[in-house]
């Protein structure tokens, strides 16, 4: 086994570090990572955000939203939080949890620390969570992944995924609400994080002395091209949630309007909006304007000015408008 | 000759998945060991290879449903 030091708190970055270990330059030996990142709210691969995290929330509180190669349900994690990567070459596509859990439930017992799993490959202390972990398969390789919540603000990780319940129906991939507990917490003798992971590596690795892999100045252009392309747009973000039905409502000054839309792929492919204070011809003109639209506030405002549409409802903005429309 | 494609069982506690994305849309040829869908079970996201050269004839199930394991998934010649 192999140890390579990302050196990174961006998420996208050292997403693009287990992508590039998977898919660009596979190494014969199992790689290990163990990193983390500035607050940050991580959806699995085939989820809506909508359904799972308080977007308005994560841009209020500065935290990245990211989306995952991995599948499974949101993961809030934070400076307090580990995450920890195994990429190894795949056994026959077969799907195997155990072999990489271990090592973590063994270095935690160094710790005297007693953690199990559950049939939904977490960790638990006394019931409840630790550690969350997911997996993808690309090519012939394995990549395993999971959290370590170590110190973790958790009223924040509340309140990040408490979703407003607007009425949505999507066949996405839901999470599982799990109550969750800090390591740090169950530790005999407190250490910080910075400590608690040079001993998990240490045990996870076998010693004080293991082999290591230095990611090159030429390497880290590469990883955060990965991450421009692969990561951090909004198409993979936000555009990439499987498709799904929205209805949403809104009271203005003169009454009530009610939107119902269609996104697939991130863009609005059908839109209708019901009220009894504007005119049909104007609304028809909005409802077609929005098809193939990105559904995003900015490009939604975009195209109500663009086609003249901001005062269509009297005393409502093309702000408030696109508000009703992008929830 | 047509026939049809099953869901294969990744691990012993696999009874289902979800067909999260057709690689290969109806009418499009590919070759073995390219992936033709991508499936989501037990956390994981595996991309399902061709065992052999073919062409997606008719997708029987999806994106986004749930099927069991063994379940036919498209028909291919």
């Amino acid at each position: 086994m192999i140890y390579i030091e990302t050196n990174s708190t961006d998420v996208f970055y050292n997403f693009a570090a287990e992508y590039y270990f998977a898919a660009i330059k596979p190494i014969d030996e199992t790689v290990f990572l163990f990193w983390r990142t500035t607050p940050s709210l991580i959806i699995g691969k085939y989820q809506n955000t909508l359904e799972e995290i308080d977007n308005d929330y994560a841009i209020k509180h500065n935290i990245t939203v990211a989306r995952r190669m991995s599948g499974g349900g949101t993961m809030y994690i934070d400076m307090g939080g580990w995450q920890f990567t195994f990429i190894e070459k795949d056994k026959n596509g077969e799907i195997h949890f155990a072999e990489y859990l271990q090592p973590v439930i063994d270095a935690l017992k160094e710790l005297n620390i007693k953690a199990e799993f559950n049939g939904r490959n977490d960790l638990l202390i006394d019931g409840r969570k630790i550690s969350g972990n997911s997996q993808y398969k690309l090519g012939d390789r394995t990549v395993h992944h999971g959290t370590l919540l170590f110190d973790n603000d958790i009223e924040q990780m509340v309140r990040a995924t408490t979703v407003d319940e607007y009425k949505i129906t999507s066949k996405s991939i839901k999470s599982v609400r799990e109550r969750v507990t800090s390591i740090r917490e169950h530790l005999e003798h407190d250490i910080d994080a910075d400590e608690f992971k040079r001993l998990m590596v240490e045990h996870i690795m076998d010693g004080k002395s293991y082999k290591t892999y230095t990611i090159s100045d030429e390497e880290k252009v590469i990883l955060e091209k990965i991450a421009d392309e692969r990561f951090r747009p909004w198409e993979v973000v936000y555009g990439k949630n499987p498709k799904f039905d929205i209805t949403n409502k809104k009271h203005f000054k003169g009454g009530t309007v009610e939107a119902k839309l269609n996104v697939n792929r991130g863009m609005i492919t059908d839109c209708a909006l019901y009220g009894d204070f504007f005119g049909l011809e104007r609304v028809n003109e909005l409802q077609e304007a929005l098809v193939g639209c990105p559904y995003r506030k900015d490009d939604v405002i975009d195209v109500i000015k663009q086609h003249g549409l901001e005062n269509m409802i009297h005393d409502v903005s093309a702000e408030e408008l696109a508000e009703l429309i992008v929830v | 000759m047509k026939k049809k494609i099953a869901l294969p069982k990744l691990s012993d506690e696999m009874k289902s998945a979800v067909l999260c994305a057709w690689l290969k849309q109806e009418g499009e040829e590919y070759k073995k060991g390219e992936p033709i869908y991508e499936i989501e079970t037990e956390k994981v996201i595996s991309q399902v290879e061709a065992e052999e050269d073919g062409i997606m004839v008719h997708q029987l199930v999806e994106e986004g449903d749930e099927v069991s394991v063994g379940a036919e998934l498209a028909e291919v010649e």
